[in-house]
């Protein structure tokens, strides 16, 4: 379970002070698959940063079990998301004049996993992607849909708790957008991984579980699973 | 990330822009090249020097003369009293008067503390040498010393020669008539040594004043002693020997003595020598050459070891280097400017990149390292680059120097040893990423989100 608490993010000082996360509460159950909607501004980013630890709010804190993400330092901080934590993004954000095999790679030599079971990690997270046969080839050969497909293989290939996806269909057609969605969610329910995802795309909101409406800072909307939670009222931001 | 995951994806990153890294290693390659043709030419010297100074010359002995001019030493400024054992020598172009060493000096020099022996530096004054029906051809005659290597091709040879037997370099062999090396051990050939003008000899053509042209030039003739030796061997022409000795004929140290006496008899120059030199037992430690020396100074002459020369020579040899050096490194200096640069434009191309491996939970020193080991990458290359080119050179040009400065066969002037080459690339990867520092910093300061921001 992850659980935002009571989270305000704001940016300057005295007159220029921005407020981009206001008093934020969420919780989001083990292995669900999650959406942050709202337009761009809302501070969905914000909030996705801010939950994985990127960026540190304001005040309030953030829990992922039983463990403060806060309370950690730096050090191990890094290595949490090393081993737990994933990202998937809109412009993919693959080496392309790397192969397959070392953009996958990658996360697996951050955390420091031995050198022998790495190809074996590698294999089945393109195998669950369908890109195996691409193990070799230049990540510069790949369309956007087989890139994102790269980027979905080196988020799982870890076997991270928590992925977050950031628009991860923005950059692709709708076709080709449905499939990695289908393919996000697939991995979610055979993984049991908790998904994240950041979207303004209410189509792809409406197959998560669990919808969290952002506007202006705040939480405007839970739907699903967790409608329990109280909504925050508009309190009066500066 | 381990080390050599580290490692790799830095040498990866390498790799993506060839034309970059290798402009940039060129820059430091310039400089190794440089400085490794340096420190060959400096190990070939110095090897050189110390061949020729070991091969001719005892280190146990010490030059002693009676005055420190001989070594260039003193104040010349000054005009000096006249003493009957004063010579002059010339010295770089230069005409110096040195007070020369008697018998008596070597009587005292001898009496100092582990001297087991000294030889006089005699110069024969030698008009001559022939035999019957051949020409007469000039020669310079030494006293043999115990320390110069020599090859004998035909005789045998001991460094006690015997009394009248001479050591023959193989240049004289055909031009003496002989057929070959073989056929002149044995033979007699004369040496015609000059007599001084003497007392006597004025006295002498005083009373015959009055001869005919004829007369005259057999009383020249006259002038000169002719001495007959036997040839005990005959002598290869030496690999390493000081420029300008290759014809050297040697006789025993007192046939020397005698041939001088017959030349400086009744003359002030009798019995007195520039130098002599003393061989001090045990003289291969340096602490009883210097305790010698020390002796012989408070004596009030002054002396010189064979160590004192060879580091005369070799620090001339190092000042020369250290100016080759010293662009070298001038231009390795101006390098880093350019792997400075590098390594900025890397960290911006690759902002991106940075941004993901701290999402996904590098920590920020690895991101330090992996961009300074990008750097050591560079200058690495630059360094292998640069030291094969020299080497290559090198090894090509070698025997056309050896050639061209006639240092004999088997000598290199460039001698590359593979630690030195090692050693500076290491040290270039060092430089290298110090160079990378301030831009592996701003790497691994990069905030992640604005790194990721896709706008």
């Amino acid at each position: 379970m992850i659980q935002v608490k009571d989270v305000t993010k704001t940016y300057g000082k005295g007159e220029s002070m921005f407020t981009a996360l206001y008093k934020i509460s969420v919780e989001i159950p083990t292995g669900a698959a999650a959406a942050i909607i709202g337009k761009s501004g809302s501070g969905k980013s914000t909030l996705m940063h801010v939950m994985s630890g990127l960026d540190h709010p304001s005040s309030g804190e953030i829990l992922i079990g039983s463990k403060s993400l806060f309370g950690l330092k730096q050090r191990q901080m890094d290595a949490f998301r090393a081993t737990e934590m994933s990202f998937i993004f809109q412009a993919f954000f693959v080496e392309a004049n790397q192969t397959c095999f070392q953009n996958v790679m990658l996360p697996l030599e951050i955390a420091k996993v031995p050198a022998r079971v790495r190809r074996k990690k590698v294999e089945a997270a393109l195998k669950s992607v369908d890109l195996l046969d691409k193990i070799d080839s230049l990540a510069s050969n790949l369309s956007g849909g087989q890139r994102q497909r790269l980027a979905i293989a080196r988020a799982i290939v870890n076997k991270p708790k928590l992925i977050f996806a950031d628009e991860p269909t923005g950059n692709l057609d709708s076709a080709t957008g449905d499939l990695i969605i289908k393919l996000l969610f697939d991995l979610n329910k055979k993984l049991g991984c908790t998904l994240i995802i950041v979207t303004h795309d209410e189509d792809l909101a409406s197959k998560c579980e669990m919808k969290i409406y952002m506007k202006d800072g705040e939480v405007k909307e839970i739907v699903g699973l967790n409608n329990k939670q109280p909504i925050v009222k508009k309190g009066s931001k500066k | 990330m381990i080390l050599r995951d580290l490692i790799r994806r830095s040498g990866r990153s390498i790799k993506s822009a060839k034309g970059r890294t290798i402009l940039t290693a060129l820059a430091i390659a310039v400089g190794t090249f440089a400085l490794t043709l340096t420190l060959a030419a400096s190990n070939g010297a110095t090897k050189y020097v110390n061949k020729i100074i070991s091969e001719n010359f005892d280190p146990a002995e010490l030059i002693v003369t009676n005055d420190e001019a001989i070594f260039g030493q003193g104040d010349n400024s000054k005009p000096r009293e006249y003493d009957s054992s004063i010579t002059t020598i010339t010295q770089a172009g230069a005409n110096r008067q040195i007070k020369r060493i008697s018998d008596d000096d070597i009587k005292q020099i001898k009496s100092v503390t582990n001297v087991e022996r000294v030889r006089e530096n005699i110069t024969i004054a030698l008009r001559y040498i022939t035999r019957p029906d051949q020409k007469r051809f000039l020669g310079n005659v030494q006293a043999i010393s115990p320390s110069l290597k020599m090859d004998v091709i035909a005789g045998s040879m001991s460094r006690d020669l015997a009394s009248k037997t001479i050591l023959l370099p193989e240049g004289y062999v055909s031009v003496l008539g002989f057929k070959d090396a073989e056929d002149a051990v044995g033979k007699t050939i004369t040496l015609a040594i000059s007599k001084p003008v003497t007392a006597q000899s004025i006295q002498q053509s005083a009373r015959i004043v009055g001869q005919t042209p004829e007369e005259l030039s057999k009383l020249s003739e006259d002038s000169n002693a002719l001495e007959d030796f036997t040839v005990a061997a005959v002598l290869k022409k030496p690999e390493s020997s000081q420029p300008g000795t290759e014809l050297y004929m040697f006789v025993s140290q007192d046939d020397a003595r005698r041939l001088n006496d017959i030349t400086t008899e009744g003359t002030t120059n009798f019995r007195k020598y520039n130098f002599v030199y003393a061989r001090i037992n045990d003289g291969e430690n340096a602490k009883t050459l210097a305790t010698a020396q020390e002796d012989i100074k408070k004596l009030g002459y002054t002396s010189q070891s064979v160590k004192e020369t060879q580091q005369f020579l070799t620090s001339i040899i190092g000042v020369l280097q250290g100016i080759v050096a010293g662009f070298g490194a001038i231009a390795i200096i101006a390098s880093v400017f350019g792997i400075v640069n590098t390594m900025y434009i890397s960290v911006l191309q690759r902002t991106r990149e940075i941004g993901l491996m701290k999402a996904l939970g590098m920590r920020k020193r690895d991101i330090g390292r992996l961009f300074r080991f990008e750097a050591a990458w560079i200058g690495f290359l630059g360094g292998v680059l640069g030291s094969l080119l020299a080497v290559g050179l090198g090894t090509v040009l070698n025997p056309w120097i050896t050639t061209k400065l006639d240092l004999g066969a088997g000598t290199n002037l460039l001698i590359f040893k593979p630690t030195e080459i090692v050693i500076l690339v290491v040290i270039l990867m060092v430089v290298s990423i110090l160079a990378g520092w301030l831009p592996s910093r701003k790497a691994a300061k990069l905030d992640p989100i604005e790194a990721l921001r896709t706008e």
